[in-house]
């Protein structure tokens, strides 16, 4: 007997956005990554289109961290000294974005400069073709200071600005517009709070098309339930033409798993835990196939064999 | 619509300070006011008063009674001040505000109610919260609430079910569902039971231009499915107003026929239709709005009015 499958109707659709720029539109990009674009829920191929499949972003810093887990030490070795090194390493281990994240001192302890973080992105930018992300150090007043100097340098390249939160996101904004770059906008767990900073945003003249979302989340076992349902809840507000949530999502998974305890600590737990390494890839690696099957469009992630799980999970749920 | 009136209320600072200063001339004012205005009852909430309740309660009843006669009703989770404030009252058959469906609640408070013969008002909340479905409301109230009521011999006729206003600002899926909830619990038991609810709990955390009109919207949406008692401000001029245009049935306003045919879609279990609203009238264009965040159909903001 067949079975007829039951199928939504959806009246709206995810923005599609690109990032990076090549020469010809204004960049020095080898390629761009479309994210967005969907016309159902995750995955829902019978459904409807999901244009582009959800990419990996790979984290990396403008210098060695100093409380890096060890695993990651030894995953990305001496690379991790020069972020141009770091970049190119991360390119080889599938990364379809690289996302920097500029530190909040430079290794003598001194606040990291505009003209340091100008250099360390330019650097990046030189040594991969890939499109970048460009986090500041999660202060409001620097992250200004750093990210204003880094969108002028590299105007048109059409990176994208982390990140714009309630109480600050009008500089960043603003100098995203007037260079041709991209902003995400961060709001803690919560779709009102989310679908307000995206007016806000857009408010100022930013388009739609230019503005990704992160609604944070928690890793697993720590809250990823509320990221979840936040996140499925705004992709089917936009499915169904809430106009102000049709923006594809980002997470940045690598951080959030990296310091649960499972992910941190190697001695002193329950034998029945398993061997750390895999442990770790294993909460990173689930954290984000599971935001994936939420609706996340880009996952930033840490370790390369987690991306290498995640490619290839993502592979499998776009086979048609 | 019977209104039991709102304002005495421990979180405003002017009551917060007369009750310092135990200023019986300003609760008999504000009671004064609130029974003229058409208040049928006065909800007294001074918050638990652990210390005081005892003392507080009584002096309370015996104030408001010098100057109005409507029922007085408890709300606090204080019981031994509830029952200290009962044995004080003289006039109207008052009301206890509330129990929920929690065990020891639940255990205790009805029995109060029966013995000193009060209306008593019952909150469709587990021990597990207050859950978003319509059906596990009610749910709550038919397995719960009604057969303890039954299990006592308490007079049907004098509860009040509650099935909990929540806000739209952080709730709101919560919103469409208790629509339905008053809607079922219409027919859940005969002769139907009285539904109350906080209306202006649906606009907690919203900023304050933009209260009333979530409030005034939301009521024409419970008016439809056949609320009949809600604790509120009687003096809110604009909510009263909405009440009596959907009450009369009066056209002689678009706004009020806007209403009225929102009213007439829920009524009709129906939804609310673009095709009833004149978009080129911003009123009208904000009520319609207000009408899609309030059935989830849009997720709320603060500035929900603007897109």
């Amino acid at each position: 007997m067949a079975v007829e499958i039951p199928k939504d109707t959806w009246t709206g659709e995810v923005h599609a956005v690109t990032l990076g720029a090549i020469e010809a539109d204004g960049g020095t990009r080898t390629k761009t990554v479309t994210v967005g674009g969907e016309k159902t829920l995750p995955f829902m191929h019978f459904e409807g289109e999901t244009p582009n499949a959800p990419v990996v972003a790979v984290e990396i810093k403008d210098r060695r961290p100093d409380d890096w887990s060890p695993l990651l030490e030894e995953a990305w070795g001496s690379a991790m000294d020069d972020p141009a090194a770091w970049a190119k390493a991360a390119e080889e281990a599938g990364a379809d974005l690289i996302q920097l994240s500029l530190s909040l001192t430079g290794s003598d302890g001194n606040p990291t400069t505009p003209q340091a973080a100008v250099d360390a992105v330019k650097a990046v930018l030189g040594a991969t073709g890939l499109p970048l992300l460009v986090f500041g150090p999660g202060q409001a007043d620097l992250d200004n200071e750093l990210l204003v100097p880094v969108a002028e340098a590299t105007k048109g390249e059409r990176l994208v600005l982390g990140l714009c939160e309630d109480k600050n996101y009008r500089t960043i904004a603003a100098t995203a517009m007037a260079n041709d770059h991209l902003v995400i906008a961060r709001t803690a767990m919560d779709v009102n709070l989310a679908k307000q900073l995206n007016i806000l945003i857009s408010d100022m003249g930013l388009p739609l098309e230019r503005i990704l979302m992160d609604p944070t989340t928690g890793a697993l076992g720590y809250g990823i339930e509320y990221g979840y349902s936040v996140m499925e809840r705004l992709r089917m507000a936009a499915l169904q033409g809430d106009a102000m949530t049709q923006l594809p999502m980002i997470v940045t998974i690598g951080i959030e798993t990296w310091k649960t305890k499972e992910g941190k600590v190697g001695d002193g737990v329950p034998e029945a835990w398993g061997d750390w390494k895999e442990r770790a890839i294993n909460w990173e690696t689930l954290t984000a196939v599971t935001l994936i099957e939420s609706a996340a469009d880009i996952v930033v992630l840490r370790h390369p064999e987690s991306v290498k799980r995640v490619k290839a999970a993502v592979t499998d749920l776009m086979t048609v | 619509m019977y209104i039991i009136g709102e304002n005495i209320q421990f979180m405003s600072d002017k009551v917060k300070a007369a009750l310092k200063e135990r200023d019986a001339r300003f609760f008999q004012k504000l009671a004064v006011s609130q029974v003229d205005a058409g208040a049928q009852a006065l909800d007294i909430n001074l918050g638990p008063r652990k210390k005081d309740g005892e003392e507080v309660f009584p002096w309370m009843v015996g104030l408001l009674e010098e100057v109005v006669d409507v029922s007085l009703s408890f709300d606090t989770t204080n019981i031994a001040g509830i029952e200290a404030g009962l044995k004080k009252v003289t006039k109207a058959q008052p009301i206890i505000n509330s129990t929920s469906a929690e065990p020891e609640r639940l255990e205790k408070v009805p029995l109060l109610a029966k013995q000193y013969n009060t209306r008593l008002i019952a909150l469709t909340m587990g021990k597990s919260g207050i859950p978003i479905g319509a059906d596990e409301r009610v749910n709550i109230a038919l397995e719960a609430l009604i057969p303890r009521m039954l299990e006592i011999d308490y007079p049907m006729t004098d509860l009040i079910i509650d099935p909990l206003v929540l806000t739209v600002s952080g709730c709101q899926q919560y919103c469409p569902e208790l629509i339905e909830a008053i809607r079922t619990l219409q027919v859940a038991w005969d002769p139907p039971i009285d539904i109350s609810v906080g209306l202006s709990n649906v606009s907690n955390a919203v900023p304050n231009d933009r209260r009333a009109l979530i409030n005034n919207t939301y009521c024409v949406m419970l008016m439809a499915v056949g609320l009949q008692m809600m604790i509120a401000d009687p003096l809110d001029k604009k909510l009263k107003e909405v009440v009596r245009t959907v009450e009369e049935r009066d056209e002689s306003t678009p706004a009020g026929r806007l209403y009225l045919k929102i009213h007439d879609r829920i009524a009709a279990m129906e939804e609310p239709s673009p095709e009833d609203v004149d978009m080129s009238d911003p009123e009208q264009v904000a009520i319609w709005k207000t009408v899609q965040i309030l059935l989830d159909k849009v997720i709320y903001t603060d500035s929900y009015l603007q897109v």
